[in-house]
């Protein structure tokens, strides 16, 4: 391993600022949801009794998994020859993104129940931070499974290799980085009252 | 005997704090001891995330303090916000 690799994260330069920045921005809209909840605790507690706890429960085990088959997919590439690593991380790009996709289902039939039951944005403020915060993060997977879409295309024609793996790196980074904020987010909304 | 890699460690555990934190939903079983060890409990999985998945563990130590100082302030925030 050069030495570099030590020192820096895995990946290019650039996705490190556009997650601290992602961090920071959704950790101001967590910090806005904390402070709106301590003026009005009845409303977001009689609210949050609205949500499925199971939907967001099952996301949460999606995107943990779908963010291990990412980092099984850089091992393999690490770990084998060109073509074998190729097969063996495309099967856990494909895991991954098929995961993926499972969540954007179940999130989007959420959306509709409320949207069923007459619940939106302007309903309270609860709800407002609910499908701002969901919709935002939403859309983080979305554009993550297109980042590992084109990664796994990649990956298919033997794209990456041991001493050639930095695009990939740099998407993983992005895919996990979506799982962190789920992992706040999911007993930040969903469970804690 | 089954030898599992580090990530698959990893994973292992934030798979069981993940059902401990639906369970304490679940059941209604949230009071002041259960929200400070869910808040513990979830710093644990942030920081699995951010040292294997994100592989920052072995970076220099100021690229791997941005998501954990992060993680940290927004828990503690949670904590301050729910509880004082």
């Amino acid at each position: 391993m050069k030495k570099e690799n030590l020192n820096y994260p895995p990946g290019d330069a650039g996705i490190w600022i556009i997650i601290y920045i992602e961090l920071i921005t959704f950790g101001l809209f967590f910090l806005g949801y904390i402070y709106s909840r301590r003026l009005d605790v009845e409303l977001f507690n009689s609210s949050q009794l609205a949500l499925n706890q199971t939907a967001g429960f099952i996301n949460t085990i999606i995107l943990i998994t779908s963010s291990f088959f990412v980092i099984k997919a850089v091992k393999a590439i690490q770990t084998y020859d060109t073509k074998q690593a190729s097969i063996i991380a495309t099967r856990w790009l494909n895991g991954a993104i098929g995961l993926g996709s499972i969540f954007l289902v179940i999130k989007m039939s959420e959306f509709i129940a409320k949207y069923g039951e007459g619940i939106n944005l302007s309903t309270n403020k609860f709800f407002m931070f609910y499908f701002l915060l969901t919709m935002f993060h939403f859309l983080h997977v979305l554009l993550g499974m297109i980042i590992l879409f084109n990664i796994k295309e990649k990956t298919k024609i033997q794209g990456y290799n041991k001493n050639d793996l930095k695009g990939m790196q740099t998407g993983a980074s992005y895919w996990h980085m979506v799982d962190l904020l789920w992992i706040v987010l999911f007993p930040l909304i969903y469970i804690i009252r | 005997m089954i030898i599992f890699d580090k990530y698959t460690k990893a994973y292992l555990l934030l798979i069981t704090l993940t059902i401990f934190a639906y369970t304490l939903g679940k059941f209604e079983l949230m009071n002041k001891t259960f929200f400070i060890i869910l808040i513990i409990t979830t710093f644990i999985k942030g920081s699995m995330v951010i040292d294997y998945f994100m592989e920052l563990k072995e970076v220099s130590l100021k690229y791997r303090s941005i998501p954990m100082i992060w993680l940290f302030v927004i828990l503690s925030g949670i904590t301050l916000g729910y509880y004082f």
